[in-house]
């Protein structure tokens, strides 16, 4: 069976580079699976938990939206950040959450902001409980 | 004579210097190399956004969107001004600033816009109070290292004031890595953004006619709309990379001279000092004889 390149890339390194059996990936309006084989894909992210399947090993990641790209078998997430579970600071994430949540909608821009980041923290959340 | 002795200190407080120098020296060039790495790895993510906006032209979706399009008559104008934290380092925040002034002066006198300074890093704040130039924002949290997670907030902040109509136009001075022998400081106007991806690699690469069989999730509009922010961050980002780079080469190159210069003049300093010393031991050779003659008589 042939397999996945996957690569996760962010402005500052390329944190994950292998060959995988599948890859979950957190589309915007919810998780997509792509195995080998798959037509190429240019897809929008949301904040949420990548999965890397890779034989018996599965690796967990939170990407903070974004972009996948699939392509002859080759997978890229182009993402801002991406964290491994145990590296996720969940009493920051839970500030955050926390802090926004109080503050007004006065401003119709602020709205998504404010959505974004309540996404993006309790997505962190999500991820950090599971692991 | 007492010359002697004081030739002997300043040639010891030189060696002093020249090991701080030369200390220096390596530390940029160890940081230097780190930089590199970094400004590497953006290169990267800056290549694959760049695929992806030319997939989508591919796609045939006309490229627009209101981050791209100048305005017809800008009249707030903000600069972005990225210098170091520190100094002993040749010209590298001299030349930053000097084009920031004169940037300055073009757009206040001759366009009169209305032309408000950011500036990052403690000598460009130290340097524009002392040309009397107005500051608005100042940014000092940025090392050898700026973080991506650093940058977005302020990244943001500019996306956020461009597209409510506050700013019109934001340049960025800073000091552009061309090769490791040779950096410049240059003015680039990143809002609006004109054209997406790296000028460079922006031709679309065909490949069998087999581009736009891309399917796009949520619709190719969707994600240009994603692409376009995102590709401006990556710019900015780009250009704090380019300067952390520039200012370590440019400690390297300044810190290297220096301690070639100490080098040269403690040679110097010890041929005085050795000539010297010779003719003090001269001198009291002579007077020794001297009392020796006079004791005979």
């Amino acid at each position: 069976m042939s397999k996945l390149s996957v690569s996760i890339v962010t402005p500052e390194s390329t944190t994950f580079d292998r060959t995988a059996d599948s890859v979950v990936v957190p589309l915007f309006d919810g998780e997509a699976g792509i195995l080998a084989g798959h037509a190429p894909m240019i897809g929008r992210l949301a904040p949420g938990e990548l999965r890397v399947a890779a034989g018996s090993e599965v690796f967990r990641f939170y990407v903070d939206g974004g972009f996948v790209q699939v392509q002859d078998n080759r997978v890229s997430v182009i993402t801002g950040r991406s964290l491994s579970p145990d590296k996720i600071d969940v009493s920051a994430a839970q500030k955050t959450l926390d802090e926004v949540q109080i503050k007004a909608n006065d401003k119709f821009d602020m709205v998504e902001l404010k959505t974004r980041t309540i996404s993006q923290a309790r997505a962190q959340l999500r991820i950090a409980q599971r692991g | 004579m007492a010359n002697a002795r004081k030739l002997d200190k300043r040639r010891k407080s030189i060696r002093n210097i020249r090991k701080i120098t030369r200390t220096m020296e390596l530390i940029a060039t160890a940081r230097f190399k780190k930089a590199m790495e970094r400004a590497a790895a953006a290169t990267d993510y800056t290549k694959r956004i760049t695929e992806i906006v030319s997939d989508l032209a591919a796609a045939g979706l006309e490229v627009s969107h209101p981050l791209l399009e100048g305005r017809p008559e800008p009249r707030n104008v903000v600069m972005l001004v990225l210098t170091a934290n520190r100094g002993l380092c040749g010209g590298y925040n001299g030349n930053a600033l000097r084009l920031a002034a004169q940037r300055r002066t073009e757009l206040v006198d001759q366009l009169q816009l209305a032309t408000s300074v950011d500036v990052s890093g403690k000598r460009g704040i130290s340097g524009l109070k002392f040309r009397k130039i107005p500051v608005e924002q100042t940014f000092t949290q940025f090392d050898d290292q700026p973080k991506y997670e650093q940058v977005e907030p302020i990244a943001n902040a500019y996306l956020e004031k461009f597209i409510a109509g506050e700013i019109d136009r934001l340049d960025v001075v800073y000091t552009r890595f061309i090769s490791v022998s040779r950096q410049e400081a240059v003015v680039e106007t990143l809002l609006p953004l004109g054209k997406l991806g790296d000028d460079d690699s922006r031709k679309p690469k065909e490949k069998g006619g087999g581009e736009s069989m891309y399917e796009f999730l949520p619709s190719a509009a969707s994600i240009l709309e994603e692409v376009v922010p995102t590709s401006f961050k990556v710019k900015l980002f780009k250009c704090f990379l380019d300067a952390a780079v520039s200012e370590q080469i440019a400690r390297m190159v300044a810190m290297k001279n220096a301690t070639k210069s100490a080098s040269d003049m403690i040679k110097s300093l010890s041929l005085t000092y050795n000539r010297a010393r010779q003719s003090q031991i001269t001198g009291e050779i002579m007077e020794v004889i001297g009392g020796v003659e006079a004791l005979k008589t």
